[in-house]
């Protein structure tokens, strides 16, 4: 009851700093360009899609539990994470660099 | 946020003739060098894992047993699988410079010298996740 419509409302939350992130702030998207911002330490933050493989999504929750980065499990699949971030194509996962005027990075964290 | 490449770390190789083998990363060019424009590191590891050595055995198959064939390479990060152990061994002198890949004969001796203090290593029963292979 409060528990789900405060989920509603944190995928709202998460959508528009993603918003404001493509607007202000670096990323970069897909499964190489993440594992590669996770090797050279410049990924804030790690969103992943719902229907991520499995073992792809262990893989970078391991390149993020090494380099100390959080990772978020976005509620939703690659295709809404596409549309969330304004792109007409699909994305199963994306890496911050640098969240912008975005508090993303601040808030992120307390939600999970 | 926190790099993880480092010196000392055990990472599985991923490409290539040593693919499933574990190495430790002895030396990181975290830009790349004139001839390979990519991040990349000098690894030391196992081409050849020591066999069980089990109590029965007499210390000549112990001897035999524990011996170990070592490789050195030059690996691109995208072919490498970090873990998250590490092993610190000092392999800086053995594998300083890139010097030690540049003739064979440089090569030799390094894997030779790497090979000694990884059997050392082996030896005293410290890092055994390392020395044993990973099974897939």
């Amino acid at each position: 009851m409060v528990a789900s419509k405060k989920t509603k409302k944190s995928t709202d939350n998460i959508n528009n700093k993603l918003q404001l992130v493509m607007k202000s702030g670096k990323y970069t998207l897909g499964y190489k360009t993440v594992l590669r911002t996770l090797r050279n330490s410049k990924s804030k933050l790690v969103i992943i899609s719902n229907n991520c493989p499995p073992l792809r999504k262990s893989e970078i929750e391991y390149y993020a539990m090494l380099a100390k980065v959080t990772v978020h499990h976005f509620h939703g699949n690659n295709v809404d994470l596409g549309t969330a971030c304004g792109k007409y194509f699909r994305v199963c996962c994306l890496s911050i660099i640098d969240p912008g005027d975005s508090d993303i990075i601040k808030t992120t964290p307390g939600d999970q | 946020m926190v790099k993880f490449l480092k010196p000392g770390k055990a990472v599985i190789l991923l490409q290539g003739r040593f693919a499933g083998r574990k190495a430790v990363i002895v030396r990181v060019f975290e830009e790349g060098t004139r001839d390979r424009p990519y991040g990349h590191c000098l690894v030391a590891g196992l081409a050849k894992y020591p066999k069980k050595v089990i109590r029965k055995d007499s210390a000549k198959k112990t001897a035999k047993k524990s011996r170990v064939k070592c490789f050195i390479k030059l690996v691109n990060f995208t072919h490498l699988m970090p873990t998250r152990y590490t092993l610190d061994v000092d392999l800086k002198d053995v594998a300083a410079g890139t010097d030690a890949l540049s003739t064979r004969d440089k090569k030799v001796a390094a894997c030779k010298a790497a090979k000694a203090r990884l059997e050392e290593r082996f030896k005293t029963g410290k890092n055994r996740w390392f020395f044993t292979k990973l099974r897939f």
